[in-house]
């Protein structure tokens, strides 16, 4: 019994040494990868430089993943991390769970160049999420395969690609919206169960052109690189950063508008540092910071364009003046388990 | 001398107690616990706007019984019984030629820390190494073409047969160090008495050997089975989502879609059926040899 009780206590132990107890310091926790190592290497520095809070980063795994472990973290009263990047579903779920510590919107005034409603307020009106970033998912190509960049989403579904497509087998991709708008004319087929297997049906077309259906982002960009694949579906900044490093990729934005997603910034709830994540989501807030984020991730930033000091080209590195496809969480959390399995049925059948 | 260890045994008896007790505790800490908590999850109710609220439903064990599940059950007990009977025989067949050739001690040696050090692997490095292995621009496909045997070479991953031979690989050294040792040091009198009677020779592993060892053969069939049904990595590596087995299913959606009450009833209704037919197994193999 006594070994129980010490290995329980040693447990709890490792589990809490992941939040840091030093007022002066906070940890944050991005999607791993270079992403995170970016941000760490280019982003944070400005922030202790200007405020003396050391920055702590961790990466953390793909969403849901994620959020379990939060869930199993906040039952402990635990915070993995003072601050975490989450998208909309994660924000929407755990905030009902209530995982997400309350901020002052007092204490945000930095936050007043964010684009309208990136700063969540709840009824009481405190904030539970700060917007940080936008980024795009398009069609990206392998130029050593095919020149010509795919005009519309519906290039996918020609038989041009000598079966190897790389798309994401998880159903909030924004695939479901990109072929919504590009074959059924708009969203709306969306809000019925008949029309969404109507769409699911449309994307079932493409299995036989499809050699990678993924989940780990890392196994397409390498799938990609070397020529296993010709096309998919793909984070923009991401295929930018290879872009710029040379290799034979191009991201295109299809005439129906590239899937644009949104990131937040949230607080665990059992978070001790709340003051000090507070200076931190206003400092990521700003123009300057944002500009930076889009330089040197090739992410779209969320402050409007005229409030940064981007050139042109920069701007048109990140993102595209057409209207985005833009992911409808609503009906994603309200089909939740039985669009997933409709999804995942279509796809492992 | 009996004195000696009639007065050791209230010792030994008191260390064998603790010893039990410290099994049972880590036993039950690190196994049963998890195990009846993950039995519980599985009748909750999941929040598709949250997390899962604290219910008594059948709802997620009614899921299972959709043809989905039930479909992705039965390719994954015939790939996974595909892929242990194929490791044993893999293995018998390389044990076979190790012994044939009478190795020399240092030989022998060599072989058992080879395979030792494979045991060292993670999954995630064997199936990165069959990844590249069987890709078109670095593995087998591409030096098949440049020798001309192939004319389009393609990368021969994912596809069923990448994921079975990722899934003996991992099986490989686990058999071998356990049936090396027994069939290099078996009684070769037996073979040579079959042999003098008349046996043809080619016959008499089948005669014979093969017999001597079925229990165990049909043991470590069964182990490896149970082994192979929860690896997790090599069907989403080397497998296309066609051939992905409960175990993929089974942490997509506790993991991916945040659904753990679903994802414990799939678990423990494959727990159900795996400890049935294990037990089934075993009884038909027992009757059999009586």
């Amino acid at each position: 019994m006594y070994k129980t009780t010490k290995a329980i206590g040693f447990a709890t132990a490792l589990f809490a040494s992941a939040a840091t107890a030093n007022a002066e310091s906070i940890t944050v926790s991005v999607w791993g990868g270079f992403f995170e190592e970016t941000l760490a290497a280019e982003v944070y520095p400005g922030f202790t430089e200007k405020t003396g809070i050391e920055v702590k980063s961790i990466a953390q795994p793909e969403d849901s993943t994620w959020m379990t472990q939060l869930m199993a973290a906040a039952r402990a009263k635990k915070a993995p991390a003072d601050l975490s990047l989450v998208a909309d579903e994660v924000l929407i779920r755990g905030n009902n769970a209530g995982l997400w510590a309350k901020l002052d919107p007092n204490n945000l005034t930095d936050t007043k160049d964010l684009k309208e409603g990136y700063v969540k307020l709840d009824d009481s009106n405190k904030a539970y999420a700060v917007g940080a970033l936008a980024f795009y998912t398009t069609l990206v190509t392998n130029t050593d395969y095919t020149k010509d960049a795919p005009a519309s989403w519906a290039d996918l579904w020609e038989d041009k690609w000598d079966s190897k497509l790389g798309i994401v087998t998880t159903p909030n991709s924004g695939l479901l919206e990109a072929t919504a708008k590009t074959f059924f004319g708009g969203y709306e087929i969306m809000q019925t169960r008949e029309g969404l297997e109507k769409v699911i049906a449309k994307i079932a077309e493409l299995k036989p052109q499809v050699s990678l259906w993924y989940r780990d982002e890392g196994q397409f960009q390498q799938g990609l690189e070397a020529g296993e694949l010709n096309a998919g579906l793909y984070y923009h900044d991401v295929a930018m950063l290879s872009i710029w490093d040379g290799k034979p990729i191009a991201s295109n934005f299809p005439k129906e508008g590239g899937i644009l997603s949104n990131a937040y910034w949230v607080v665990p709830r059992d978070s001790k540092n709340i003051s000090a994540t507070e200076k931190f989501v206003s400092y990521m807030s700003l123009p300057e910071t944002q500009a930076l984020m889009a330089r040197k991730l090739g992410i779209f930033p969320i402050v409007p364009r005229d409030s940064m000091d981007l050139t042109d080209e920069e701007f048109s590195a990140v993102g595209s003046e057409i209207e985005a496809v833009k992911v409808q969480t609503e009906i994603h959390l309200r089909e939740g388990d039985w669009l997933e399995s409709k999804y995942q049925e279509m796809i492992a059948q | 001398m009996t004195g000696r260890s009639n007065g050791a045994y209230p010792v030994n008896s008191f260390v064998v107690r603790i010893l039990g007790l410290t099994a049972f505790g880590i036993l039950s800490v690190f196994f049963l616990l998890p195990l009846a908590y993950m039995v519980v999850v599985s009748f909750y109710k999941a929040d598709p706007m949250a997390f899962y609220q604290v219910a008594f439903t059948w709802e997620n064990y009614q899921k299972y019984f959709s043809s989905f599940y039930l479909n992705v059950t039965l390719r994954t007990l015939w790939s996974t019984a595909l892929s242990a009977v194929v490791v044993v025989v893999v293995v018998l067949a390389f044990t076979a030629m190790l012994t044939i050739v009478e190795l020399s001690r240092k030989w022998q040696l060599f072989w058992v820390i080879l395979l030792l050090s494979m045991m060292c692997l993670s999954e995630v490095i064997v199936g990165f190494s069959w990844l590249i292995l069987l890709s078109e621009s670095a593995g087998i496909p591409r030096l098949l073409g440049a020798l001309g045997f192939w004319d389009d070479p393609r990368s021969l991953s994912p596809s069923f047969g990448a994921m079975i031979i990722g899934l003996v690989t991992l099986g490989f050294s686990v058999v071998s160090l356990v049936l090396y040792p027994q069939l290099a040091g078996r009684d070769k009198s037996v073979e040579e008495a079959a042999r003098t009677l008349g046996t043809p020779p080619y016959l008499v592993p089948f005669y014979v050997t093969l017999p001597i060892f079925r229990q165990s053969l049909i043991a470590l069939t069964l182990t490896m089975f149970v082994y192979l049904l929860g690896v997790f990595v090599m069907p989403v590596m080397l497998g296309r989502p066609s051939d992905w087995t409960m175990t993929v299913m089974i942490s997509d959606k506790a993991l991916g879609d945040a659904n753990l009450p679903l994802g414990a009833a799939l678990a423990v209704v494959m727990l159900i059926i795996t400890g049935a037919l294990l037990l089934l197994s075993l009884y038909l193999s027992r009757k059999r040899t009586v």
